[in-house]
C-alpha cells in the first residue's frame, strides 16, 4: 500500500464486475483521485478522478457502494467506519452529499418538507390546477367539447332521462321566451340547446348544464315553477351562465387534473383512498361555479328587464318541495310493518339521503343565495 | 492468492473450484427502517412536487438504491446502476404516451380503440424493455442480472390480454355503449353479448395469462451463468385463484350473517333499530375492510410461495414461505394507519410489508459464488419501460 501518504484510508471490499469474488483493498484520496490498492495484489492499484465515482449517500441504515466508473463497486460490511473515513478524508465536506441528502437526513428539515408538501398541494388545489384545468379547457376545440358533451347527455338519456311528459306547445313558448330574454344580452354568446325532460322523483325539480352547451329541464321544475315564468327563466339563466363560461368543461378537467395528481402521488396505495378527494373536490370547486353562475342569472335578469328577486320563489318553493318530501318519507315509514328487510331499505335510504347531502353541498347555502338575488 | 489459482478458480472447464460442491442456504435481510425511508419520502415527494413530476425519475433512482442498499442476499446487498438522466427520458415519454392514452378515450370510442391498438401494439416491447433496464442495472457482489426473454416471447405473453380487450372495445366502437340503446332504453342485444362473452372468457383466462407471463419473466432471469426456470404449472394458479374466489364468497357471506344477526338483535334486545342500523353499518364496513385486508393478501402469500418456490436456476433454488396470518395482521394495520394519518404512513407501510415479503425468501447454492462470472455483456436497454413497468404497478416481487 502506499505507506508513504499520510491520507486516512479505509479497508473495503471491492467487486471488479467480472467476478463475484470481493477483493480486499484498501482506499484513500489522493488530490481529486480515489485510489483503489489491492491488498493481495500489491502491484495493482486503480485510480478514479472522485467526481466520477458516484459516491454512496449516507443513511442510518443499510450498506455504503460506491459505484465506479469501469462498473466496479466499492462496499464495506461496517457503514460508520466508511462515514468516518469520509469524513476523515475530506475534512469534513463529506461525498455524495446532495441538497436531498442534507434534508432527509435531518428531521427538522424533513419536517420543513413536510409543511411545504402539504403547502404546495394546498397552493395546487386552489391556484394551480384551476388555471391550468381553465387553461386547457378554453384550449380545447368547440368540436371536441360538444362531443364530450353530446356523449354526456347520451348517457344520462340512458338511465336517468325519459322524454318530457310537458306538450309541444308549452315548450316551444319556453323556448321562445328564453330565446328573447338571451336576446337582451347581445354582445354575449348564446350557443345552447334546451332539452325537456322528464326524470321523475330522481331529480326533482332541477335543471343543469352539461359541456357543449346542452341544457336540461326537468318537469318538475316546471311543474313547480310554472306560473312564476321569471323564476323559469331565472333558473335557465343561472345555467346558461353555466354553459357561458364552460363550467362543465372545466370542471372535468379540474377533475382529471387532481385525480392524475392523486394518482402520481398515493395511487399505487389505493385507488379507493385516492377516489375520495375527487368527490370533495367537486364539490368545493363547484361551489365557486354555482356563485358565478348565480351571478351571470342576475344580471340577465336584469338585463332583460325582470327583477333579480323573482329567483327567491325558487328557493322558497324548493324548500317547501323537499320538506313535504321528508314528511312524505316518514308517513311511508310508518306505515309499514317491521322487520329486518325494512331496516335494510331505511339504510339504504339514508345512504341516497346522503350521497343527496353530499350533491346538495356543491351548491352554497340556499340563505347565502338568497341575500345574493335579494340586493 | 497467486494469479494461477484466481484463474484456475473462475476459468477452469467446469468453472467450479474442485473442492466446492456443497449446498448452501442464503438467506436474504431487509435492514431498512420505516421513520428513514419516511424523511427519504417526503424530501423525494416535495422535490417532484416542485419540478412538476421533473424530479420524479431521480426520486425513483434514490428511493431503489435505499431499498437495493438495505437488501442483503447471503450479507451482500444489492447494488443499482440506473442512469437517473436514461430513467428521465423514459419518464418523459411515458407520460406523453399515457396522457395521449387516457385523453383519447375521453372524446370518442373509435379514438380510444386506436389509441388501445397503439398502446398494444408497443406494450410488451416496453415491458421487455422495463425488465431488461430494471435487471440490467441490478447487481449484487457486483454482478448484474440480466434478463433475456425475447419479444416475441412477450408479445406471446400478452396477445390473450389483448384479443380480449381488443374485442371489447371493438364491440362497443362499432355498436355503442353497451347496456344503452339510441333510444335510451337498457337492452341486451348481440354487443351485450359479445362484451359479456369477451369479459368471461377474459375472467377464465386470467390465471392462465397471469402463468404465461411470469413464465415468460422467471424463465428470462440471469445472473452470471445462470438462467432463471420456472416450473409453476397452469393448474397450480388456476387451483389458487379457485381458492381465492372461494375465499372471498366465504367472507361476503359471513359479513351478511353477522350484519342480520345484529340487525335481528338489536330489534330484539335493544328495540331500537337506530342503534341496530348504527352497528350494522360499522360491521358493513368492517366487513369491506376485512375483505380486502383478508383476499389480498390471502393471494399475494400464496402467489408469491407458488411462484417463487417453483423458480430455479442451474445452481440456484429459491424458498418463499411468506405466512398469510403475519400479512393480514400487517395490511390491516397499514390500511387503517395510512388512513388515519392521511397517508403518511405509507413509507412505513411499504418498508413493513418489503421486509415480511423479502425475508420470507431464501435461496439454496449448489456450489460457490465466489466462482460466477459475469456472463457475455447484455445490452444495453432503454429506460422507457422501466416506467412502463412502474406506471402499471408490474412488480418483480424481489
Amino acid at each position: 500500500m502506499g505507506g508513504d501518504t499520510a491520507a486516512p484510508s479505509l479497508r473495503a471490499d471491492y467487486f471488479d464486475g467480472r467476478s463475484a469474488r470481493a477483493r480486499p483493498v484498501r482506499l484513500w484520496l489522493e488530490q481529486d483521485q480515489l485510489v483503489v490498492h489491492d491488498q493481495d495484489l500489491a502491484t495493482v492499484e486503480r485510480r478514479y478522478p472522485v467526481r466520477q465515482v458516484l459516491w454512496p449517500e449516507r443513511t442510518r441504515h443499510g450498506r455504503r457502494q460506491a459505484q465506479l466508473p469501469d462498473g466496479g463497486v466499492l462496499t464495506t460490511q461496517d457503514a460508520g467506519a466508511w462515514d468516518d473515513w469520509v469524513l476523515a478524508a475530506t475534512d469534513g465536506r463529506g461525498l455524495g452529499t446532495g441538497l436531498a441528502a442534507t434534508w432527509f437526513s435531518s428531521w427538522r428539515h424533513t419536517a420543513v418538507a413536510l409543511v411545504a408538501v402539504v403547502a404546495v398541494a394546498a397552493a395546487t388545489w386552489h391556484w394551480g390546477v384551476p388555471a391550468v384545468a381553465d387553461t386547457v379547457a378554453r384550449h380545447v376545440p368547440a368540436t371536441i367539447e360538444q362531443s364530450i358533451g353530446d356523449h354526456a347527455l347520451e348517457q344520462l338519456e340512458g338511465f336517468l332521462l325519459k322524454p318530457s311528459r310537458i306538450p309541444e306547445a308549452e315548450q316551444r313558448e319556453w323556448r321562445q321566451r328564453f330565446a328573447m330574454m338571451v336576446a337582451s344580452q347581445p354582445d354575449l354568446p348564446a350557443n345552447y340547446q334546451l332539452h325537456f325532460r322528464d326524470t321523475g322523483r330522481a331529480l326533482g325539480p332541477n335543471a343543469f348544464a352539461l359541456p357543449g352547451g346542452h341544457i336540461v329541464v326537468t318537469d318538475e321544475l316546471l311543474k313547480l315553477l310554472g306560473d312564476q315564468p321569471d323564476a323559469v327563466l331565472g333558473v335557465l339563466a343561472h345555467e346558461l351562465g353555466h354553459v357561458r363560461e364552460q363550467h362543465g368543461m372545466r370542471l372535468t378537467m379540474r377533475a382529471t387534473l387532481v385525480g392524475a395528481l392523486l394518482g402520481v402521488a398515493i395511487g399505487d396505495f389505493s385507488s379507493v383512498l385516492a377516489g375520495a378527494p375527487t368527490i370533495l373536490m367537486n364539490a368545493s370547486y363547484s361551489r365557486d361555479f354555482e356563485r358565478a353562475a348565480d351571478a351571470q342569472a342576475r344580471q340577465l335578469l336584469i338585463d332583460s328587464g325582470r327583477s333579480p328577486r323573482s329567483m327567491l320563489l325558487l328557493f322558497e318553493r324548493l324548500g317547501d318541495w323537499r320538506r313535504e318530501r321528508e314528511a312524505q318519507a316518514k308517513q311511508a315509514a310508518a306505515s309499514e310493518p317491521k322487520g329486518v328487510a325494512r331496516d335494510m331499505r331505511d339504510a339504504a335510504k339514508a345512504g341516497a339521503g346522503e350521497m343527496l347531502r353530499i350533491a346538495f353541498s356543491s351548491h352554497p347555502a340556499d340563505e347565502e343565495r338568497m341575500r345574493f338575488f335579494e340586493r | 492468492m497467486s494469479q494461477h489459482q484466481e484463474s484456475a478458480a473462475t476459468g477452469g472447464l467446469t468453472g467450479w473450484p474442485q473442492s466446492e460442491f456443497r449446498k448452501r442456504k442464503l438467506d436474504i435481510r431487509f435492514t431498512g427502517s420505516g421513520s428513514e425511508y419516511f424523511r427519504i419520502w417526503i424530501v423525494n415527494l416535495l422535490l417532484t412536487i416542485v419540478t412538476a413530476t421533473l424530479y420524479w425519475p431521480f426520486a425513483k433512482a434514490r428511493r431503489i438504491r435505499y431499498f437495493y442498499a438495505n437488501t442483503l442476499v447471503d450479507g451482500h446487498a444489492l447494488t443499482f446502476h440506473g442512469d437517473p438522466w436514461k430513467m428521465f427520458r423514459g419518464h418523459v415519454l411515458l407520460m406523453v404516451l399515457m396522457g395521449a392514452y387516457s385523453a383519447a378515450g375521453h372524446f370518442s370510442p373509435v379514438a380510444g380503440l386506436v389509441a388501445f391498438g397503439i398502446l398494444a401494439l408497443i406494450w410488451p416491447a416496453l415491458w421487455r424493455a422495463g425488465l431488461q433496464f430494471r435487471l440490467g442495472n441490478t447487481a449484487w457482489r457486483g454482478l448484474r442480472l440480466g434478463f433475456n426473454g425475447s419479444l416475441k416471447g412477450a408479445y406471446a405473453a400478452f396477445l390473450p390480454l389483448w384479443i380480449g380487450s381488443g374485442v371489447i372495445l371493438a364491440a362497443q366502437a362499432i355498436g355503442g355503449p353497451a347496456g344503452i340503446a339510441a333510444d335510451g332504453r337498457p337492452r341486451f342485444g348481440v354487443i351485450e353479448m359479445t362484451v359479456l362473452g369477451a369479459m368471461l372468457l377474459a375472467g377464465l383466462c386470467t390465471p392462465w395469462i397471469l402463468t404465461m407471463i411470469k413464465r415468460y419473466q422467471h424463465r428470462g432471469y440471469r445472473i452470471a451463468g445462470q438462467q432463471g426456470e420456472l416450473s409453476m404449472s397452469t393448474g397450480s394458479v388456476y387451483w389458487l385463484c379457485l381458492k381465492a374466489f372461494g375465499l372471498s364468497l366465504l367472507v361476503a357471506f359471513a359479513t351478511g350473517l353477522v350484519m342480520a344477526l345484529v340487525l335481528g338483535a338489536s330489534a330484539v334486545v335493544v328495540k331500537s333499530k337506530f342503534v341496530g342500523l348504527i352497528l350494522a353499518f360499522v360491521l358493513g364496513a368492517a366487513g369491506y375492510l376485512v375483505y380486502f385486508a383478508v383476499i389480498g393478501p390471502f393471494f399475494t402469500a400464496r402467489f408469491q410461495n407458488l411462484l417463487w418456490n417453483a423458480t430455479t436456476s442451474q445452481d440456484l433454488a429459491f424458498t418463499s414461505q411468506l405466512p398469510l396470518g403475519p400479512l393480514v395482521g400487517l395490511t390491516l394495520k397499514n390500511w387503517l394507519l395510512t388512513a388515519v394519518t392521511l397517508g403518511l404512513y405509507r413509507p412505513f407501510a411499504v418498508v413493513h410489508t418489503t421486509r415480511l415479503r423479502l425475508e420470507a425468501v431464501s435461496l439454496t447454492m449448489d456450489g460457490d459464488a465466489d466462482a460466477w462470472v459475469a456472463g457475455q455483456a447484455s445490452e444495453n436497454p432503454g429506460a422507457a419501460g422501466e416506467f412502463a413497468g412502474d406506471f402499471f404497478g408490474i412488480d418483480m416481487g424481489l
